[in-house]
């Protein structure tokens, strides 16, 4: 029996129902302790005092960490693609956003934790946050980082771009031009399990970290850079997590647990009530689309140029990665033979956002589709019409010139058609994924055709990566 | 007061593996005495049924019973790296090391049964946990027999090991050229809804949804990736907002009970469809369908919106609110010559103004320029 295409049931879907897989928070040890955080009130501030004193001296306490008990204390999620660090883990002179870790107690119960917690003391010196993304350049605007508040691709160029084709030709020979602004708001991912971590000192001067992490070696990384100690001195336990969706890329448990655990010598446990998940962990990101579309009469987009601002919130995080990906997809599922897309990651005082499923796509989808929908109601088309017309095939290229090898656009479009009882007229439901030609092969479209090509990395029994022993 | 009703559609696609390349996932498979296989891989079981996707893939590119494999994914220390469960990548790139590795380990198999069998490896197969040999299928060895040969006669051990990664690209910094991904998965999504034009509440009644995952594993599993993804979607496009004020930051909500995601009651009737389109470098020809399942709904559910009532609504999500006021206001573009100009009220250049900015800063490109 062959196990590929078979409904097999769920590997572990018994356990998780009878409530017997074990996740993070469901292992502890003896002289384990319990971690709770100190957290910034404010959105932007200048930090005047910190004190801890107090709370250290409370019952039950073993270790309160602020940024100087950090090894290495900031440290960037993006630090593997070249992005230069840019987020402390514990806040050092100033916080950016509501909910930014100050310092972390260590205590016998997570009730000692808490009352020391409320111990510490902080006199921060407030400043107004900076929050709406289209004023990122304007005169007078707070300023998020000592950089500025926009990120900068390349020393002299803000933004990622594409470019294609010839855009002002395009607009020149456009009938109508479509405008449009898109804005698809911050949302939670909202996980069952909230993010935990559980960090254990071995004899042997390892750390072992129970995360609820969804990237293992990842956050393992991030975690042996805040530690300055080599990745094969920790040993990460997970690979069993109740829901991700993006935001258990962010590690900030793991290394927080580790630094409490090799400071006390004792296991560590810090779990993210609802509270801290929903206010302080990072969310999808909003963001600011605006298009405009060079189209003709008879429902062709000979071109398109779009804005694309990025709300990555007071950090970095993956934002330069989600709004890089972003640009490339914002041509949708269409050939467009002339694009002008800019797309910039702004910094706002906003809680740093990060990973979610359909990442930096996801707004990309939402704007382009509900223009396309505009274009169909703006030139009298019907919307299912313009899109198989405009619909990628074989042999289009992508705004980054990526020769589409075996798009399947239309037939996703016919069967959706179908499954939804729409009639459409013979001719669109005679089209097919294959390449242009004929009426679909307008004069605008004829230099963007090529031929495609075999990729190198074809799945087949004398594939490279199968030659070679054990 | 009236319900109106409204169809709208969307189409979309979704890059398979990390923007730009460069995310490796490696794996390595050893046989017990008894024939019995254990994978191990970094990956994480987000929920989505990884472990069981990986199990199959590699049963079959060995060529035994499902039930007779083992996931192991559970620490860094026995399992080797995975990039990370995210950018729709564990089917299709995890996935690629567990079959390289898997197929290495049939390698070994068949050396063994090669010397036990006295016959050419290239005139085996493994199928259902039996080495045979081609054409003469009552010529056969189990694989536990080869597996505890291995061990207990000829002291050698069976096991395989494989990585896979889309090498790393950069874009040119002028026009963005690159190939950024391994695959590209399409959808498109009809969504019929409901307009109370008095209280602005949207209900969705129906989605139908198409995706082309290539290849589904596991159809189950990616019935469950589209469900789980439509129940998301309604929640972008008609409920979840962290900052009610966007951009200000007051009244978020610290719980579900101030925070809404869809329950089992915003439910609409789902009409699933997986097409088969094999992608020619996923396993089996499988590609990614777990993130662009909450893509499509948002910019089908606005469409139909507008075909109910006729506003756009543009800032998401649409929460009862933002459509009275759109209804309110009932909007038109701004037409101006050739151009139709929608949201301008939104655009930057409605905040930001010449006035607004020092001499010789950088500015926003704006597109209608």
């Amino acid at each position: 029996m062959k196990a590929v295409g078979a409904s097999l049931p769920r590997y572990d879907g018994i356990d998780h129902v009878t409530a017997r897989s074990r996740f993070v928070d469901d292992f502890s040890l003896p002289g384990m302790l319990w971690a709770k955080a100190f957290r910034s009130p404010v959105a932007s501030a200048r930090i005047v005092r910190l004190d801890t004193t107090r709370a250290e001296a409370m019952p039950g306490v073993h270790a309160v960490i602020t940024h100087a008990d950090v090894p290495n204390n900031v440290v960037g999620h993006q630090e593997v693609w070249g992005i230069a660090p840019d987020e402390p883990l514990l806040a050092e002179h100033e916080v950016r956003f509501v909910g930014q870790l100050i310092a972390v107690v260590a205590a016998e119960t997570e009730a000692e934790a808490l009352d020391a917690v409320q111990a510490i003391e902080l006199e921060l010196e407030e400043r107004i946050p900076f929050l709406d993304v289209r004023n990122a350049w304007d005169a007078g605007q707070p300023q998020v980082t000592p950089d500025g508040n926009v990120f900068f691709y390349y020393p002299d160029q803000p933004q990622r771009q594409i470019r294609k084709g010839n855009v002002s030709e395009a607009f020149a020979a456009a009938d109508v031009i479509v405008e449009g602004v898109y804005r698809p708001g911050a949302i939670e991912q909202a996980p069952a399990e909230p993010a935990a971590a559980l960090a254990i000192p071995e004899p042997n001067g390892r750390v072992t970290i129970h995360s609820t992490s969804q990237a293992l070696y990842y956050s393992m990384d991030i975690t042996a850079r805040h530690l300055r100690m080599p990745m094969g001195m920790l040993k990460f336990v997970g690979g069993t997590v109740g829901g991700g969706f993006g935001g258990k890329i962010d590690t900030k448990t793991e290394p927080i647990t580790a630094v409490l655990a090799l400071k006390t010598q004792r296991p560590v446990k810090w779990r993210h009530t609802r509270e801290e998940e929903m206010l302080c962990s990072t969310t999808r990101a909003a963001w600011h689309v605006e298009i405009a579309d060079a189209v003709t009469h008879d429902g062709w987009i000979l071109g398109r140029k779009t804005l694309t601002l990025h709300d990555a919130g007071a950090y970095m995080m993956t934002s330069a990665y989600a709004c890089s990906k972003h640009a490339f997809h914002l041509a949708g599922a269409y050939s467009i033979p002339a694009v002008a897309f800019n797309t910039f990651v702004v910094m706002t005082n906003h809680v740093p956002t990060a990973a979610m499923r359909g990442f930096g796509v996801t707004s990309a989808s939402f704007a382009v589709e509900t223009h396309m929908n505009r274009i169909a109601q703006v030139i009298g088309m019907d919307p299912w019409e313009l899109r198989l017309k405009n619909a990628n095939r074989v042999g289009d290229s992508s705004p980054s010139r990526v020769v589409y090898g075996n798009p399947s656009t239309v037939s996703t479009l016919l069967a959706a058609a179908e499954a939804a009882d729409v009639e459409l007229p013979p001719d669109e439901r005679a089209m097919t994924n294959a390449k242009r030609s004929g009426a679909l092969l307008p004069a605008h479209l004829v230099e963007q055709q090529r031929e495609p090509v075999t990729h190198p990395l074809v799945w087949r029994d004398n594939h490279p990566a199968l030659e070679g022993g054990v | 007061m009236a319900l109106r009703r409204g169809r709208g559609i969307a189409t979309i696609e979704y890059p398979t593996g990390m923007n730009q390349g460069g995310d490796p996932s490696q794996a390595w498979i050893k046989v017990k005495p008894d024939g019995h296989v254990d994978v191990f891989s970094g990956t994480v079981d987000v929920g989505q049924g990884s472990k069981t996707v990986h199990t199959q893939i590699a049963a079959d590119m060995i060529g035994v019973p499902y039930d007779t494999v083992t996931m192991n994914n559970f620490d860094t220390d026995t399992s080797p790296v995975s990039f990370g469960t995210f950018a729709s990548r564990g089917t299709f790139i995890d996935g690629n090391a567990i079959a390289v590795a898997a197929y290495r380990t049939r390698q070994r198999l068949l050396e063994v049964a090669s010397r036990m069998m006295e016959v050419d490896p290239e005139d085996l197969e493994i199928a259902d946990g039996d080495v045979a040999v081609h054409g003469a299928p009552e010529r056969k060895v189990s694989v536990a027999e080869v597996a505890a040969t291995a061990s207990w006669t000829y002291g050698e051990m069976i096991a395989g090991s494989g990585a896979w990664m889309f090498p790393h690209v950069e874009p040119d910094k002028e026009t963005g050229e690159c190939e950024p991904h391994a695959a590209i998965s399409y959808a498109s999504c009809v969504a019929d809804v409901e307009v109370d034009d008095e209280t602005g509440e949207v209900r969705v009644t129906k989605l139908v949804q198409v995706y082309d995952v290539g290849r589904a594993i596991n159809p189950t599993l990616v019935e469950g990736q589209i469900q789980g993804g439509a129940v998301m979607g309604l929640g972008l496009a008609l409920l979840e907002e962290s900052y009610p004020y966007y951009p200000e930051l007051s009244h978020r909500g610290p719980e579900f009970g101030a925070y809404a995601v869809p329950g089992m009651a915003d439910l609409p009737e789902l009409k699933n469809v997986a097409l088969e389109d094999p992608d020619p470098v996923g396993p089996f020809g499988a590609k990614a369908v777990g993130e662009m399942a909450n893509n499509a709904q948002s910019p089908a559910i606005v469409a139909a919106i507008h075909d109910a009532v006729g506003v756009w609504v543009t800032e998401l999500p649409a929460r009862p609110e933002r459509v009275l006021r759109a209804l309110d206001e009932s909007r038109q573009p701004r037409r101006d010559g050739r151009r139709v100009i929608y949201d301008e009220h939104l655009a930057v250049a409605a905040v930001s103004t010449a006035e607004n900015r020092a001499e010789g800063a950088w500015r926003f490109p704006l597109v209608s320029e």
